[in-house]
């Protein structure tokens, strides 16, 4: 993994954060984080409960506006961008708790997925003419090539609030996959599932980053973190506590000190 | 397919009815159907609700009215002035409201609603006032008029057909589905790049459109109209409609519609009592039926039919 940390740090980074505060009230979630994701790479965000994490996610998909500090995505600052116009440049995201559109199939899903890579509008839809149906073919057959890659096109019509939970978690992948991401991020996408989901979790996120995505994870499972992740950034209390690879995670004594004391 | 049979449904009763006061209670209920199409869309797909629904088929039905009775237009000019009209003004009452989330909607139609009714009544010198307005000329084509029942009848069925086929395909295109993904999950549609905001207001307008036609048609057949056919009441009745009938479902505004229009024809005991029946039912299908009388008892059926087709815990790969 190193030599592709090395042949890609030349290139400039997808994502970078500049000094992020945030506050909720008396609360600093988030206190002056900086970190850089190189394309290509996977970069895994750890940290103990209430670290910032999500809060992170939030602030770099535009949900919301950071207190301080700065976002540049491709060499653009995003910060103050809405998230659907960040969705259009190709940020995508999952949910900590999984946010699927629980009365739709699982097509349907992924389906909306793709919205801001369609057009059909209102008139569009009332008259339907040729490109509509064209563009719904369309969208229907990636849909369903999404879904064989995340193993879930055996339950396309199902409503996808009858999924089993962790099905329900790969469906979330599809669903951000279908948005055409050039940077996707997880939120602990692995909790919920078993260890045989979270094998094929492991293989699909390789994937993933093999058809071109960068990929920034929130997780707590250590095994898959440390065997996926190019870059890990360790946040706790709202403050960047180490960053480096795996490797130096592994040995960092802060690190250690901090999780070892929280236990 | 089942707009087709409805089509022929729609036709066949027109020839087989003679009564008169059939024809005025089934082109009633085209009506009130029309009007809840326009406000499930809002409610069930956009997941937004409108207490005022009433005056945008006030808007219709007096924009038409002035247009042709005081300065003689044709009614099929004042048809896309009285549409166009009612469009903006939902527009620029949804600007606002819909930026916010939650119930802000509600509240601000709820206000929009009573100040159209009050306008309409205060301003006599156009609307007539409180005696209302009359002369309203009939619809025509070339040299047909169509004011006997069953033309009327067969105008107000052929835009409900027609309103049923544009809400049912918009339903099931990709701006159906973000709809309904807005009303499933707001979080999850804006992180699929959705503007939730631009289409709650595209849908507020729609509604108001579909409000406004139900307003012309009315105005044209009745030849008469009073401001208290555009009162609260008359928008609490719209979403009585809905929420019996059923959210997101298109065909449950036609039976809301008709059992809206039909239980006070039936039980006239009713009328001193109309809102606390309304309160009461809507209280009741809430509870009981969420999803409306047409959605509760499929989802019930389907739910005793499954249960073996359920997957299993673990993923396939
Ligand atoms: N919308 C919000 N309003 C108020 N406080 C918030 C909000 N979002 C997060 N917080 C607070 O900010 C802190 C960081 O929360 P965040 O969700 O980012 O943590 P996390 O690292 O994702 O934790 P977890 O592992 O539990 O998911 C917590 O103290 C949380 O209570
Ligand atoms: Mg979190």
């Amino acid at each position: 993994m190193s030599d592709r940390n090395a042949e890609l740090g030349s290139l400039p980074p997808l994502l970078r954060v500049e000094s992020v505060s945030k506050a909720f009230g008396g609360i600093q979630a988030l206190h002056e984080v900086s970190f850089e994701v190189a394309p290509g790479t996977i970069h895994a965000v750890i940290g103990p409960n209430g670290a910032g994490k999500t809060t992170l996610f939030n602030i770099i998909t535009g949900a919301y506006p950071p207190d301080e500090g700065g976002v540049v995505y491709a060499q653009q600052e995003v910060r103050g961008r809405k998230v659907h116009e960040l969705v259009s440049l190709g940020i995508a995201r999952t949910f900590q708790n999984v946010e699927l559109f629980g009365n739709m199939s699982v097509l349907e899903n992924v389906l909306v997925g793709q919205h801001v890579r369609t057009r059909c509008g209102f008139l569009g839809a009332i008259v339907r003419g040729p490109w509509v149906r064209r563009e719904e073919r369309q969208m229907r057959e990636y849909s369903m090539e999404l879904l064989e890659f995340v193993g879930l096109d055996g339950v396309a019509d199902h409503r996808s609030s009858d999924l089993p939970f962790g099905w329900q978690r790969f469906l979330e992948i599809a669903r951000a996959l279908a948005t055409r991401p050039h940077l996707l991020l997880l939120d602990e996408p692995a909790s919920g599932l078993n260890a045989v989901e979270t094998h094929r979790l492991g293989e699909l996120l390789e994937e993933i980053r093999k058809r071109g995505v960068t990929l920034v994870l929130v997780e707590h499972d250590m095994s898959l973190t440390m065997g996926i992740s190019d870059r890990i950034l360790v946040l706790h209390q709202g403050k960047k506590l180490a960053e480096g690879t795996p490797r130096e995670i592994q040995a960092n004594e802060a690190v250690i000190s901090a999780y070892l004391g929280k236990e | 397919m089942r707009n087709i049979l409805f089509a022929v449904a729609i036709l066949l009763a027109g020839l087989g009815i003679s009564s008169p006061y059939h024809f005025q209670l089934l082109t009633f209920i085209g009506i009130h159907t029309l009007l809840a199409l326009g406000l499930n869309m809002l409610m069930g797909y956009a997941g937004q609700i409108s207490l005022g629904h009433a005056a945008f088929y006030g808007i219709g039905a007096y924009t038409t009215a002035i247009l042709t009775a005081h300065f003689n237009w044709s009614p099929w000019l004042a048809l896309p002035a009285a549409l166009f009209l009612a469009v903006l003004i939902a527009f620029l009452v949804a600007l606002p409201m819909l930026k916010l989330s939650g119930y802000y909607l509600g509240m601000g139609t709820l206000g929009f609603g009573m100040i159209t009714y009050v306008l309409i009544r205060e301003w006599s010198g156009f609307t007539g006032g409180d005696s209302g307005l009359v002369g309203i000329p009939p619809l025509e084509i070339g040299p047909v008029s169509l004011s006997s029942g069953r033309a009327c009848f067969y105008v107000v069925w052929g835009t409900v057909v027609l309103g049923f086929i544009v809400c049912e395909r918009l339903v099931n295109s990709r701006v159906g589905r973000a709809l309904r993904a807005i009303h499933d999950s707001e979080q999850a549609a804006c992180a699929m790049g959705i503007n939730t905001a631009q289409l709650k207001i595209s849908v507020f307008m729609l509604s108001a459109f579909l409000a406004a036609l139900a307003g012309f048609l009315y105005a044209h057949l009745v030849s008469f109209i009073s401001p208290n056919t555009f009162d609260f009441l008359t928008s609490i009745r719209i979403v009585t409609m809905v929420v019996i009938g059923g959210m997101a479902s298109i065909w449950g505004s036609l039976l809301g519609a008709t059992l809206i229009t039909l239980l006070p024809e039936w039980l006239h005991i009713f009328s001193d009592y109309e809102m606390v029946v309304y309160g009461l039912v809507l209280m009741v299908i809430m509870i009981f039926l969420p999803q409306g009388l047409t959605r509760g008892l499929l989802d019930i059926y389907e739910r005793s039919k499954r249960r073996a087709g359920v997957p299993s815990t673990t993923a396939k790969g």
